[in-house]
């Protein structure tokens, strides 16, 4: 199982070589062969007596992350799909791009987004399905990017990543709450521990950050947005993961995570909302679009909402009815974006203002959307599969606990939501292969797509016609393992085109009957979107984050970081002397003892004043030399407290540092420009004289409390005890440097000789510039 | 005593300080080694003043001065010499090449 | 063997010597670093075995016992960020003749950037607080002249304001040093601890520790201590970029880290609570600064902060798992800055520009180099299965395991942002047409790409092959969670 899942990438790596002959042999039938495989040898578990697999290959086992593949009812389902439809869409793109297109790059993201869809589908190790999860982002993005010269591919597939690497972390933000609530990373061990989930104080957090994963991949309202703008990939892409397979991961993720939640109000609440609410605004928004693929989009997101509404209410009618419908949903919208690609591939266009009467230039095409539309539609034929499950859904819908006002809505909401999708459905068929006809808009004369184009849709189509006249047919080996994957409660639900004059087929007919008066009276009433959505617009609302995002963080940023040192050492200062004063304060820092106090003498006393007047005088200092004098005071007056205090080796140093220090600065002082007298304000003085003498008095604070709190014997007994007998000197001191701390003297002339590099560097160099 | 080289380096902080925080570059120069100033002296006081001899062994003394502190100050200020060195000579060429010493006009834009 | 312990500090101080007298020999400058960063490399990994297997190398220099000497700790934190510290060099190393460097190969570069390396490792492997800051001083005066170098106009004014920042949180180390000397007597680490325990880190203690910690955050560039970094990171050659990246800001954090785990441990509801505090503010404007700008060695240089945020997260959370977190996601972070600065260096090169906006389609010419920079940008995102999500996966476990939910947000969001900042360069500068960039020459940057693709190998190995890593940082956690072992194995007793 591993390597069904592995194979496609590893195939993958080879590609590039395979692609260099393509000259000779389009790729495509290299890849076709793999998601083909693929598909043999899952469709072997069909059966009644199917049981859930389990393999393992360890990966991270000191973290709990390994391939822990788990293929239960539900990951059959959609193994199914992945590698069936992707079968079906490889063998359409050997005809849909030709040998020019840079096929490698296509093929090899292809089976990388089929590998990582598989891992998903199949993981049962939570952080297992998260690398997976982010590799469908990806490389949905890199697809999205295939035409990446264009302005719109680019911007459509950064929207797409943004969007679902932003679900996809607070998704994985949801799987370490519950990996360190349970302390396991098996979905199936969690299910088993629900309690502790469903008492966990941070059960709403968790619930809400997985869903947002599922609500961004399966484009649920408000995150819907990326989907129109990821229309900009190949339509074979638009195909395969924007409708069929990826999208449908976050159903994937709710339904796999239903057991654990069902019983949570909170879980049904916003799960079902949001899906109704999808429904609805999807199909609304769908009836507005002009571009096939977009109407295609929004319809997609409209019935991925009804199938996360379905997989809200929990119910065992409706978590039927939402796995029927997935498989169904995969047939006729497949269809229908390959027929888009087909009619845009032949007549160059995709407007469906420019389109119409192509019926007669391509009858296969118009058959085929045809069933496809109307299935969609849910019109009540016995060889349409959407019906079935459109009946099932309203239903599910009728079916719930009436208690809310949620509950009671829904019904009606639903309605409503398939009634556009009837309009939308109709407006997709009779607008392009009916009316009048306009070829002189068209870039290409049209005519019926090759063969081999045809193949897959009509497959999809096949597909379409025979679940709608069997549609028990699959149902016990395989529909009934997946629902009951996700509510164990499912039973053997016969599907039957005749129930009886029921509120569903009610429900059914009023959609078809209030949607056909829509469908003729379109143009009178379509002046609603400029009332809703009129100005409300998500995309807008996405653009400017992203814009705002970009200026904001300029605005903020360049605000303090202005280039001055002033203001960046203004910063620095203030943080520290505030937070350091507040430690000192909260931990009773302050300490004052005169213990151990060496005496003074008036000598002493008046150095240190001398000092403090020379220190201050730097300050008003507006002449070079004063200032260099004033400064020679302070670090002579240095060297002499070194020789009262008993000192002598550093008060020599200091000495003679301090010549040398003289007369560099003389040196380079006559170089700089003239002090000049503080233009300041006396605001900024004020300011400046406060930072300086609170950190000044911080650090004499800090310092005297350190000096007071003498608890312990310094080392330096030590050090006097073996300096002549261990080092062999008297001069403690000396000893202490070339012996005990000679790795510091070492590096301290190593210092000395970086600097002279440094110097030489800075000098030398813009001599030689000239030179050359 | 220790209080009073504790103000004094405390003085010497804020002067440097104060020095840093002015537009000219000269001034802030003055500013660091100020700073270093202060600095030893803190390393200084910290071990204890003047209860000792100085720390040169000498037969029928046993106390001395802390000598650790001051093997530490020697370390640093010779590395405070090597980084002053190189600040002087950083500030001229910068000064020369930016035809400025006032770090308010060195900021710098943001496309660059 | 204990004689170990100095060699990833001398064979680099020998090197950058030797060096120093072939300054005008630039080819055989080149072969010499080349050589010496690989012996430095095999030095190091030979180091990091024995460490494994043997446990901590103490070395005593002069043979002056703990804790009286210097004494050398290469414990496995140490020997593993010496060790990445070495592969950052190699590959720097052999990047550096390519990177156009120019006439600044002349200038000493090879003898400071060895100077740099040195300080680094001494930084890392000191069990002497004194003696770290002399190897601050000695990688900070390293850095000074690398940055420098070259001496143009905006070079030297950022290479000032870096210095002048440098040199205050310098003075204000020592100072903090002999205030810890004050109350506790030594500057021995392992006996500062100790000493620290006795008292229960009582009194004046914790204002001293939080006085080393801003000195520590001014050099690891946290929140709101950074300013000096992303404009002086960005005006010096990308080789010496990459090395200040990866290198610089991590000794910084290194030592808080150790600082932190070992000696200032007893106040935590007050330091360590601020730290995740400043973690959360380091990531948001730290990540707000790299969306700031179009400059993409300054998005790179931005994008520092937000890394540094999230090691001192484990920190403050102080738990096994947000420790080992912090040691991974430090390894990570090293080795993905320093290939994410090469690469934007690559792409400055060619460009001939590093403004984002006058870039576009050079994936048509280089798409070797765009899908470098796209699987970094992933790496650097955390995102599965390379090296960053490892780290990051503790990290947030511990924060969470401490109830530390809003830090865990902000953690997830500042990853979303951090992965848009890079993809804007790959998307606005890779893709796009052909003639985007007008008439454009290819320039060749075999030379360039080849380290790189030596460092992202360590990234995704780090990731892919976390089952060998992990325990090895596993065990780092658990040694650093517990003082007493550190202390023991110095004191001896």
């Amino acid at each position: 199982m591993i390597f069904a899942v592995l194979i496609p990438l590893l195939i993958a790596c080879f590609i590039p070589y395979l692609s260099k002959i393509k000259h000779k042999i389009h790729t495509g039938y290299f890849v076709f062969i793999i998601p083909l495989v693929i598909f043999i040898y899952f469709v072997r578990f069909i059966g009644n007596d199917f049981t859930p697999v389990r393999q393992t290959v360890n990966w991270i086992p000191s973290l709990g992350i390994n391939f822990d593949f788990y293929l239960d009812g539900l990951s059959l389902l959609f193994v199914l799909l992945i590698s069936g439809i992707g079968a079906l869409v490889v063998l359409y793109s050997i005809f849909y791009l030709s040998n020019q297109e840079r096929l490698g790059h296509f093929y090899v993201y292809l089976l990388m987004f089929m590998t990582a869809m598989l891992g998903v589908v199949l993981s049962d190790n939570i952080f297992v399905l998260y690398t997976f999860w982010e590799l469908t982002s990806i490389s949905s993005f890199l697809l999205i990017g295939y035409w990446h010269f264009k302005e719109r591919s680019r911007y459509g597939a950064l929207k797409s990543m943004m969007i679902t690497i932003f679900g996809g972390l607070s998704m994985f933000g949801g799987f370490i709450l519950l990996s360190v609530i349970t302390g396991t990373t098996s979905i199936q061990q969690m299910i088993a521990q629900s309690d502790m989930i469903l008492t966990s104080d941070y059960l709403p957090l968790i619930l809400i950050l997985i869903l947002l994963g599922a609500f961004t991949k399966s484009a649920q309202f408000p995150f819907h947005i990326w989907l129109p703008d990821a229309m900009e990939a190949p339509t074979p892409v638009s195909a395969y993961l924007h409708s069929a397979t990826m999208v449908k991961a976050g159903l994937f993720l709710v339904a796999r995570f239903s057991p654990v939640f069902s019983g949570y109000e909170l879980f049904f609440i916003i799960v079902s909302l949001i899906g109704i609410i999808t429904l609805c605004w999807g199909s609304y928004m769908a009836v507005r679009q002009t571009d096939l693929k977009a109407i295609l989009a929004f319809s997609t997101v409209s019935q991925l909402g009804m199938i996360m509404a379905m997989l809200g209410f929990g119910t065992e009618a409706a978590v039927f009815a939402a796995v029927f419908h997935i498989l169904n949903h995969a047939t006729f919208k497949g269809s229908l974006f390959m027929v888009a690609g087909i009619i845009d591939h032949e007549t160059g266009t995709r407007d469906i203002r420019k389109l119409g009467g192509l019926l007669t230039f391509m009858p296969m095409t118009a058959t085929l959307a045809l069933f496809g539309t109307f299935s969609m539609a849910g019109v009540p034929l016995p060889f349409l599969n959407g019906f079935y499950s459109k009946e099932l859904f309203f239903d599910a819908t009728l079916g719930l606990d009436a208690a809310t006002i949620l509950s009671q809505a829904i019904p009606y909401l639903a309605v409503f939501g398939s009634i556009f999708t009837f309009v939308y459905s109709m407006y997709f068929f009779f607008g392009v292969f009916t009316g009048p006809k306009q070829f002189n808009l068209l870039p290409k004369k049209p005519h019926e797509a090759p063969m081999g184009m045809l193949i897959s849709p009509i497959v999809l189509v096949l597909g379409v016609v025979v679940i709608g006249l069997f549609p028990n047919l699959a149902n016990a080996p395989f529909l009934l393992h997946a629902a009951q994957a996700v509510n164990s409660g499912v039973e053997f639900h016969e599907v039957s085109f005749w129930h009886g004059f029921k509120p569903p087929l009610i429900m059914s007919l009023i959609v078809v009957g209030l949607g056909t008066v829509l469908v003729m009276t379109r143009k009178k009433w379509a002046s609603v979107y400029t009332v809703l959505p009129g100005r409300l617009s998500f995309n807008k609302a996405y653009d400017k984050l992203i814009e705002k995002i970009d200026s904001y963080s300029a605005g903020v940023t360049n605000y303090y970081m202005n280039g001055s040192l002033k203001t960046y050492m203004t910063l620095i200062l203030g943080t520290t002397l505030i937070v350091t004063f507040i430690f000192m304060l909260l931990t009773n820092g302050f300490a004052l003892s005169t213990d151990n106090s060496a005496d003074f003498s008036v000598l002493e006393i008046s150095v240190v004043i001398i000092m403090i007047i020379a220190a201050i005088a730097t300050i008003f200092m507006n002449h070079n030399v004063a200032a260099i004098l004033v400064l020679g005071v302070v670090g002579f007056g240095v060297a002499i407290l070194f020789v009262t205090y008993r000192a002598p080796d550093i008060a020599l140093t200091q000495l003679v540092i301090e010549t040398i220090s003289v007369a560099l600065f003389l040196l380079c002082f006559y170089h700089l420009p003239k002090l000049k007298k503080s233009t300041d304000s006396a605001k900024t003085k004020i300011a400046n004289a406060t930072i300086a003498i609170g950190f000044g008095a911080l650090m004499t604070a800090i310092g005297i409390s350190a000096h007071s709190s003498n608890w312990f014997d310094s080392i330096s007994e030590y050090f006097i005890e073996t300096s002549y007998t261990l080092g062999g000197g008297d001069n403690i001191v000396n000893v202490i440097l070339v012996d005990m701390r000679g790795l510091d003297t070492l590096f301290e002339i190593a210092v000395l000789g970086i600097a002279a590099l440094a110097i030489i560097g800075l000098i030398k160099y813009k001599k030689n510039k000239g030179a050359e | 005593m220790e209080i009073i080289i504790s103000i004094l380096s405390g003085v010497l902080f804020a002067a440097a300080i104060y020095n840093i925080l002015q537009k000219q570059l000269l001034r802030i120069v003055i500013g660091t080694t100020l700073l270093s100033h202060g600095a030893h002296l803190f390393i200084f006081t910290m071990g204890k003043l003047k209860t000792g001899q100085p720390p040169v062994l000498t037969d029928g003394i046993s106390d001395y001065t802390d000598p650790l502190p001051q093997a530490l100050i020697l370390t640093s200020i010779v590395i405070s010499f090597g980084v002053t060195s190189l600040l002087l000579v950083l500030a001229y060429r910068t000064t020369q090449e930016n035809n400025t010493d006032n770090m308010e006009q060195l900021r710098g834009s943001e496309n660059e | 063997m204990s004689n170990l312990a100095v060699l990833p500090i001398i064979i680099p101080l020998i090197s950058a010597i030797i060096l120093v007298f072939f300054n005008s020999k630039v080819n055989i400058s080149r072969g010499l670093a080349k050589l010496f960063s690989l012996i430095n490399l095999s030095v190091a990994l030979y180091i990091n075995w024995y460490v494994l297997e043997n446990g901590s190398i103490i070395l005593e220099t002069g043979d002056w016992a703990a804790p009286y000497g210097i004494i050398l700790v290469v414990d496995s934190l140490a020997a593993i960020l010496v060790l990445t510290t070495n592969l950052i060099a190699a590959a720097c190393a052999f990047y550096a003749p390519n990177a156009g460097l120019e006439r600044k190969e002349k200038f000493y570069f090879y003898p400071l950037f060895f100077f740099l390396i040195s300080g680094v490792s001494g930084a890392f492997v000191t069990g002497d607080l004194f003696n770290l800051f002399v190897f601050f001083e000695v990688l900070l005066m390293a850095s000074y002249g690398l940055i420098v170098l070259g001496g143009d106009k905006v070079q030297l004014r950022e290479s000032l304001k870096y210095l002048l920042i440098n040199v205050f949180s310098s003075m204000l180390f020592v100072t903090a040093i002999a205030f810890l000397y004050a109350v506790v007597g030594t500057v021995n680490m392992a006996h500062i601890a100790q000493r620290v325990q006795e008292v229960e880190q009582q009194g004046v203690l914790t204002a001293i520790g939080v006085l080393l910690f801003f000195v520590f955050a001014t050099k690891a560039a946290l929140f709101p201590l950074y300013y000096w970094l992303p404009k002086s990171y960005v005006v010096p050659n990308p080789v010496i970029s990459a090395l200040f990246g990866a290198l610089l800001t991590k000794v910084g954090i290194y030592s808080i880290l150790r600082v932190f785990s070992l000696i200032f441990v007893y106040k935590l509801e007050l330091t360590h609570e601020t730290f995740i505090w400043i973690a959360g503010l380091s990531m948001i404007f730290g990540v707000i600064g790299a969306l700031s700008t179009n400059n993409i060695k300054l998005i790179i240089a931005y994008n520092i902060i937000p890394a540094i945020g999230f090691i001192i997260l484990g920190i403050g959370v102080l738990n096994q798992e947000s420790l080992g977190g912090s040691v991974y996601y430090l390894i990570h972070d090293m080795i993905i800055k320093a290939a994410l600065f090469l690469i934007v260096g690559v792409i400055a090169y060619i460009a001939g520009t590093s403004d984002l906006r006058k870039m576009g389609g050079l994936i048509n010419y280089y798409p070797f180099l765009g899908w470098l920079l796209f699987v970094a940008a992933f790496v650097l995102a955390g995102i599965p299965p390379f090296s960053g999500f490892i780290g990051k996966l503790l990290l947030l476990q511990g924060a969470f395991k401490e109830g530390e939910i809003a830090i865990v947000i902000i953690g997830l969001l500042t990853s979303l942002l951090i992965l848009y900042s890079i993809m804007k360069i790959f998307i606005k500068g890779f893709w796009g047409d052909k003639d985007a960039m007008g008439d454009f020459k290819k320039k060749p940057v075999k030379g360039m790409i080849a380290p790189i693709v030596f460092l992202l190998a360590f990234s995704v190995a780090l990731g892919v092959g976390a089952e060998y890593f992990y325990p090895i940082v596993d065990s780092i956690a658990a040694y650093l969670l517990d003082p007493e072992i550190y202390i023991d194995s110095v004191l001896k007793e």
